[in-house]
């Protein structure tokens, strides 16, 4: 079964790549004229404003400083990052656990079906996130629809707190990023071979077995996919959090965009981001290199 | 594995009868909770198409049935005018990061760039950098040093910047484990490499680049935090319109809004699932 | 699968160009005008104005452009510090911006704005002296009030008994988790201030030290921290108190009885939401007009039909109804002005004050 999971062509992959002629570069900068412009160009920025000094507006003046970084390295600023990567992650793994099943689903119905289905998954996201948000709020709130079903059936006698606690905050962030977890997970399904399942069967695994040793390990690139388009951008998340959450504990995207506004210390800022993208690349380097080696 | 002495007949029947059963058990299941999980996904939706019918303006309580909402939206030039703006911005960014991000990815995939595990670092930068960052910094980008009035262009340069990893990723995925020889084997029969990519790869990709595109659209609809730094007077798209309408209440406008558009939507992919099927009998 | 994705992406395209058919008129307006000194302005028939989402009603907007035949164009933005933001990286070219009182300050100080000619604005007589030539801009050189508003208690009256007077009856323990209070740091160390006695502008280290002593046993108790619709939380029945903007206090006790509203007795801020030209823009000439149409007592009506804020337009208040005045959310009584205090420009000490509240909510 191990001979299975492993993608095919994984081995080729190193002798399968060309060394890239005039016309592959040509192909390749617009992509990295894009990335130079508009993704290194500001990220150098970002890099240069947390060494430098603010005014009282908290506008950026170009004196060099370390006590950005100084500041920075405080238990304080730690403990919002692990609050924000702790959601994060829950949101992932909840994510995964929800999605898969729904990728799988769409990815196997038949073909005409799957366009529709997987528009049916991103359809609800095209109304205003507030409005969204807002419905949540409506139906989680002590007056609201849970509240009033779970009294008419009996089960509580007084209403309970779902908003503004850590599972308000959750179930914020899982239903807005569910999509970005379903989609990627389809792309791998939808290429899944039938025989390969059946041949599962046949050799009678039972669908648990049939799943976690011969699907799972063949959809693996969507769901690390998945997990990649949900974990990095819910790091940063806040306007779910505080809004679902009462604001009660502030995430990092919060906090850094409290200095570009009421804090008024862009250079701060600046700082925490540059150690947000840092630590994230070294994470990401990491594990990659990690992966290669074991490959 | 050991099946010697028994006749394949009689063992091959039961087993492959339980294994069905077995798949079937978990289709079914699956499919239940596949409806479940879209019950979730429509439960929010449908409360906001119940309130745009509301006759009170905070979106809070049922007070009686009303189309108020949907008259006054028609009248509401700014409100549609933001919404047209949404659209175009919308659409322009998905076609954009679409291309960039498949084309990235197949290059990334087939070629050996210089430098090229840094080249794949960078792509993530965008999807991590918080919002607030990346506005300001692609806004000081624009007016300071690329002269660029705001509007438009560099609103949709904006969102194509943080859209086109999404589908970079995706596409990515879809082609671990590409068969090496079907493109080969398309160029053995005479295509050059556009073409082997165009008639063979996309195709095959066709899904990661539909997911992709699905998510570009959704990500540029509802961005508010990039487009504030990023937009002129006459770019103005729905969300920022919306942004700060929470202080007297949101206005059930944007529900009836909301209702009619996904109503559009629907109408319009049931209309191509009815197209697609004639075609396709 | 092919079909079907064509089809998808068709139906997009066809919504765009629906869309699309009707921009390129407007598109390319923006940066055609050219840069001229005031007196010229008049003859270009253009306004840029960057304000509050929600804050200047469309039929204003609408009516002072059918009046004048200029051609308003307008951006928004959901805080001051937004604004700030986008200005102070050079974004945009406004023509006139919506700073409360500290910012207006804060544009003065640094040369951001550009002064106002009272003899195109005739209409400043109908101003209450009470929210003029106040501290932050002396003789209203370089701004006039849109609108003031205050931050006071509203409560719930089925959930709270006893009397509530000020921010010492708030914050007791066994109101925890029954709290929702304004998301803005600036605006929870003033009360914790206040109920030191210390003036709101007095934002010393010292007294930031005293602040978070008082703060460290507040904070524990709130529930919601929500700037944008803090009436959300209370309506629904999540919390049952709340320090909230008038106008927000306004809308509750104007959507149901059980709500209750009181200026707090140890003092609160007053805000005036402001009109100001930025010192770049390109016409000049026509903000003033703007300035001017808006403080005609009919306009002022419209906007305080449309957002109940304390209106500071004597003239427009005797066109309000007398419901309208009744509501003590948005006309307090002048002794409860009087005790009121506005923000200064605190500069630098902004970013203490937000660490402060942070380090506070981490827990």
């Amino acid at each position: 079964m191990a001979g299975l999971a492993a993608a095919p062509g994984a081995n080729d992959a190193q002798n399968y790549r060309r060394a890239p002629g005039l016309f592959a570069w040509l192909v390749l900068a617009p992509l990295l004229a894009w990335l130079v412009l508009f993704v290194v160009a500001p990220t150098v920025m970002l890099v240069a404003v947390s060494f430098a000094e603010r005014d009282a507006l908290g506008r950026i003046v170009w004196i060099f400083t370390t006590e950005n970084y100084v500041r920075a390295f405080d238990w304080l600023w730690l403990k919002v990052l692990l609050v924000s990567v702790w959601y994060a992650f829950l949101t992932t793994v909840i994510c995964m656990a929800v999605g898969y099943p729904v990728a799988y689903t769409i990815g196997r119905a038949p073909p005409r079906w799957r366009s529709l289905l997987l528009m049916l998954v991103m359809v609800p996201f095209w109304t205003s996130f507030l409005i969204r948000t807002y419905a949540w709020i409506t139906i989680l709130s002590k007056e609201g629809l849970v509240n009033s079903m779970l009294l008419n059936a009996g089960f509580i006698s007084q209403p309970v707190a779902l908003l503004y606690t850590p599972f308000a905050i959750v179930l914020g962030l899982v239903y807005n990023f569910l999509p970005f977890m379903i989609l990627p997970i389809y792309t791998s399904v939808e290429k899944l071979d039938n025989a390969m399942i059946e041949a599962a069967y046949d050799l009678g695994a039972g669908p648990l077995r049939a799943f976690s040793q011969v699907i799972i390990p063949l959809t693996r690139p969507g769901i690390a996919a998945g997990a990649m388009l949900v974990f990095v951008p819910s790091i940063a998340m806040f306007a779910i959090t505080t809004l679902m959450g009462g604001g009660t504990n502030p995430t990092i995207g919060e906090v850094i965009f409290k200095q570009f506004t009421s804090g008024r210390n862009q250079p701060f800022g600046a700082a925490l981001g540059t150690l947000l993208l840092l630590i994230f690349i070294l994470a990401l380097w990491l594990t990659r290199k990690h992966r290669e080696e074991n490959a | 594995m050991t099946v010697a002495g028994s006749s394949p007949l009689a063992t091959g029947t039961p087993r492959s009868r339980r294994s069905l059963s077995g798949s079937r058990l978990q289709g079914i299941s699956f499919g239940i909770w596949t409806a479940g999980v879209f019950a979730f996904l429509y439960i929010p939706i449908l409360l906001l198409v119940v309130f745009s019918f509301n006759s009170s303006r905070l979106n809070i309580r049922w007070e009686g049935f009303s189309l108020q909402w949907y008259g006054a939206l028609f009248s509401n030039k700014v409100l549609i005018t933001a919404f047209q703006n949404s659209l175009i911005v919308a659409s322009v960014t998905t076609v954009l990061a679409t291309i960039l991000g498949t084309v990235g990815a197949w290059m990334l995939y087939r070629y050996r760039f210089p430098f090229q595990r840094s080249l794949g670092l960078l792509i993530f930068i965008p999807m991590v950098m918080p919002e607030v960052l990346m506005g300001v910094s692609l806004l000081v980008l624009f007016v300071q040093f690329l002269n660029l009035p705001l509007g438009y262009t560099s609103l949709v340069i904006a969102h194509t910047t943080f859209c086109f990893p999404f589908v970079l990723v995706g596409v990515q995925a879809r082609l671990q484990g590409l068969d090496p020889f079907l493109e080969e084997a398309a160029m053995d029969l005479g295509a050059t490499p556009v073409q082997a990519f165009w008639k063979v790869i996309v195709p095959y990709l066709m899904p990661a680049i539909v997911s992709g595109a699905l998510m570009s659209f959704t990500l540029s609809l509802d961005e508010y935090i990039v487009s504030v730094f990023t937009t002129g007077s006459q770019s103005q798209t729905l969300p920022l319109k919306v942004y700060g309408m929470a202080k007297v209440g949101l206005n059930p406008q944007l529900n009836a809004l909301s209702a009619l558009f996904i109503a559009a939507t629907f109408a319009a992919a049931v209309a191509g699932q009815f197209i697609g099927k004639r075609k396709h009998s | 699968m092919k079909t079907k994705t064509t089809t998808l992406l068709s139906a997009l395209a066809a919504l765009a160009v629906a869309g699309c058919g009707k921009a390129p008129e407007t598109a390319p307006a923006e940066n055609t005008t050219q840069p001229q000194a005031p007196a010229a302005a008049a003859e270009s028939k253009q306004l840029s104005i960057y304000c509050w989402s929600e804050y200047i009603p469309q039929s204003v907007i609408d009516e002072f452009a059918a009046r004048t035949g200029i051609k308003v164009s307008v951006e928004n933005y959901a805080s001051n510090e937004e604004m700030l933001a986008k200005l102070g990286a050079g974004g945009g070219n406004y023509d006139i911006i919506q700073p409360s009182e500290y910012v207006v300050e804060a544009l003065v100080k640094e040369n951001l704005l550009h002064p106002i000619d009272h003899s195109k604005i005739p209409n400043l007589k109908n101003l209450s002296p009470q929210f003029l030539n106040l501290p932050f801009d002396p003789g209203n050189k370089f701004s006039v009030p849109f609108m003031a508003g205050t931050v006071g208690i509203v409560w719930n009256t089925e959930l709270i008994t006893g009397d509530i007077k000020g921010f010492s009856d708030v914050f007791k323990p066994e109101n925890k988790d029954k709290i929702v209070v304004l998301d803005d740091a600036r605006e929870i160390v003033s009360w914790a201030l206040l109920s030191q006695g210390i003036p709101v502008n007095d934002v010393s280290d010292g007294n930031l030290e005293k602040a978070r002593g008082v703060l460290a046993n507040w904070l524990p108790l709130v529930k919601v921290y929500d700037s944008d619709s803090p009436k959300t939380a209370l309506l629904n029945g999540d919390v049952a108190i709340g320090v909230v903007w008038g106008g927000e206090g306004a809308i509750l006790l104007n959507e149901d009885k059980k709500f209750r509203w009181a200026v707090p007795a140890e003092g609160t801020h007053l805000f005036i939401d402001s009109l100001a030209i930025p010192k770049d823009a390109k016409n000049v000439a026509n903000a003033e007009a703007f300035m001017n149409f808006i403080l005609q007592p009919e306009i002022s009506k419209q906007i305080s039909d449309a957002f109940p804020y304390t209106n500071p337009n004597l003239e427009a208040r005797k066109l309000l109804t007398a419901e309208q005045l009744a509501n003590p959310a948005s006309f307090p009584t002048d002794e409860e002005i009087a005790k009121m205090e506005t923000f200064k420009d605190v500069g630098a000490q902004s970013s203490k004050i937000d660490e402060l509240v942070t380090s506070l909510k981490v827990q």
